[in-house]
């Protein structure tokens, strides 16, 4: 008979809650939104973003801590045995390795990225950053020589932020669930909210200090956002970027909300902690990053000069945008140390968030202990995170991004959707959901999460492989000098894969399935 | 900033803030959080 191995448990339901939170908000809450919603129709675009964000993020975020959750219960937080033990179907869960790949490989380039930003704010202290913020061209050269590819700044100290980066992520997780995680999540997250409510409060006062353009104050910058054109409604490209937003602003359906909730207690509220956490995540995005890029930018740059800007993609427009316009403001040194800082911790608390399925992955499979699976974990990213520090110029960054964080995260969140609904079964996920919970969600969202968030899904998933996927699988647009470096990395991504197959039938090899299914009885008064 | 632009702001951040108050109050309320 197989016995559960102990498992740790969140301290309190703030700590999980903030922990969910910060694993949410990350770079793409700053960056990404406010460009997007900018592009696509202004405030129409938000028709798009919260009809996806009801009927794809909200449901994905119950069906991770819902399955989650029961998987804990039963002594397993991660993806393969939870698909195998909710499901009773063995081979399942070999599509919950993905659960486990995509967040530690989102980690291995996510860290390093995180790193700059530790090392911009420092240089925010220093007067290096603001010495070439006002020099206009001179910051991207800043940003090359920081990132080893042009000289003039000494590699030697990237690489230590790299390495003081690592270690903090690490040594959150090696404290555990509650001394670590929980920990962590309930100081980082209310700095988060301030420093970006300190940010928003100078963007909102800023008024118009171009006096040759009045025209370019804060009121249009607002403008600029959210006057809605209705009529890129009409595009089909527009709804797929809400979407998208959406599927990637909540970090659900890559399997960390997953092993997060399976430290959950039977009884805790899967329903409201949910919302909770949703809420907070929207309100970094749609109010304090909303209001920060794009009105700061309109007001300093004006019109046309934020047409180039977003063209440039939102990873230039907090590199390189931002720390050029608060060189415009007074105390500019101390807005863009509290921006790269905010930036910092909102990527802290989402790496440590990924960090967490390998660990639990190690520990709850083949019982090593927290620390033992936190030191292996360690080894293999810290040897994996080289291979984009060296092959950052070659485009490897760029490969695990499009892999972790595009294609496996809606692979992932489309097998669990199925899973959830139909073989679960949506009688026994309406009661599980229900378990212990203080609300009762609206009966219209046992259809939307039986049929209208898998085959949202499934249309995404089926979209994204023709237009995304198959370009990037035939390397179309890949540069000669980076080919073998792009072919390197798929090579060692496909080894990752099987080996973690190997690992998971290993680990599964005559190991029984739990013997009592504990929903049976509440799903059956569910129906009744 | 037009008004289509302010009410559409006015509502999003209106149902983002009204969720956190709810989910925050309902919680305090049952003695939870």
């Amino acid at each position: 008979m197989y016995i559960p191995p102990f498992r740790e448990k969140w301290g309190s339901r703030l700590g999980v809650i903030l922990a969910v939170a910060g694993s949410a908000v990350g770079l793409g809450n700053f960056l990404r939104f406010p460009v997007q919603a900018a592009e696509n129709g202004g405030g129409a675009f938000l028709i798009p973003y919260f009809i996806s964000l009801l009927l794809l993020g909200v449901p994905l975020m119950l069906i991770e801590w819902t399955l989650g959750r029961y998987g804990g219960i039963h002594g397993y937080g991660t993806a393969p045995s939870i698909f195998a033990v909710a499901t009773r179907n063995h081979f399942l869960k070999y599509f919950g390795v993905i659960g486990i790949i995509g967040p530690t490989v989102i980690f291995i380039w996510y860290t390093y990225v995180e790193s700059w930003l530790l090392g911009f704010t420092f240089h925010a202290l220093t007067g290096k950053l603001m010495t070439a913020a006002a020099d206009g061209s001179a910051m991207n050269q800043f940003l090359k020589s920081y990132q080893g590819l042009a000289e003039g700044h000494p590699f030697l100290l990237t690489y230590v932020f790299f390495l003081v980066t690592f270690f903090v992520n690490f040594w959150v997780i090696y404290n555990g669930v509650k001394g670590g995680i929980e920990k962590f999540s309930k100081i980082t997250m209310p700095m988060l909210f301030l420093l970006g409510f300190i940010i928003m409060a100078r963007v909102v006062t800023l008024g118009a200090p171009n006096a040759g353009h009045p025209d370019w104050n804060v009121f249009n910058g607002f403008g600029y956002l959210w006057n809605p054109d209705f009529s890129r409604l009409k595009d089909v490209s527009v709804w797929m970027a809400a979407a998208g937003q959406v599927f990637f602003t909540l970090s659900a359906g890559i399997g960390m909300i997953l092993t997060y909730a399976s430290y959950l207690d039977r009884e805790d509220d899967v329903v409201l902690s949910s919302m909770t956490s949703v809420s907070l995540n929207e309100l970094t995005e749609v109010i304090i990053a909303g209001s920060i890029i794009i009105p700061a930018a309109f007001v300093f740059m004006g019109p046309v000069g934020l047409v180039d800007i977003a063209q440039g993609g939102a990873f230039d427009l907090g590199f390189v945008t931002m720390p050029q316009i608060f060189s415009h403001m007074a105390g500019g040194w101390f807005f863009a140390f509290t921006w790269f800082l905010m930036l910092f911790i909102a990527g802290a608390t989402s790496s440590v968030s990924m960090l967490q399925p390998a660990v639990a992955f190690v520990d709850d499979e083949f019982r090593l202990g927290r620390r033992k699976s936190v030191l292996i974990t360690a080894v293999f990213c810290f040897i994996a995170c080289h291979g984009v520090v060296i092959g950052l110029r070659y485009g490897v960054l760029d490969e695990l991004d499009f892999w972790s964080g595009t294609f496996f995260l809606v692979v992932l969140g489309t097998v669990e959707a199925i899973i959830f609904g139909w073989v679960f079964g949506i009688d026994r996920a309406w009661a599980e959901i229900h378990h212990g919970a203080d609300i009762r969600l609206p009966l219209i969202f046992r259809v939307v999460i039986k049929y209208i968030t898998p085959t949202f899904l499934v249309v995404l998933l089926v979209t994204w492989t023709y237009k995304q996927a198959i370009p990037v699988l035939l390397m179309e647009g890949v540069p000669a000098e980076n080919f073998r470096w792009v072919l390197g990395t798929r090579i060692v991504l496909v080894s990752i894969i099987i080996s973690v197959i190997l690992l998971v039938y290993w680990a599964w090899r005559g190991r029984p399935l739990p013997d009592i299914d504990i929903d049976n009885t509440e799903a059956e008064e569910e129906k009744t | 900033m037009t008004i289509g632009g302010m009410v559409l702001l006015a509502l999003s951040w209106g149902a983002i803030i009204g969720l956190a108050i709810f989910c925050f109050v309902t919680m305090i309320r049952g003695g939870k959080l």
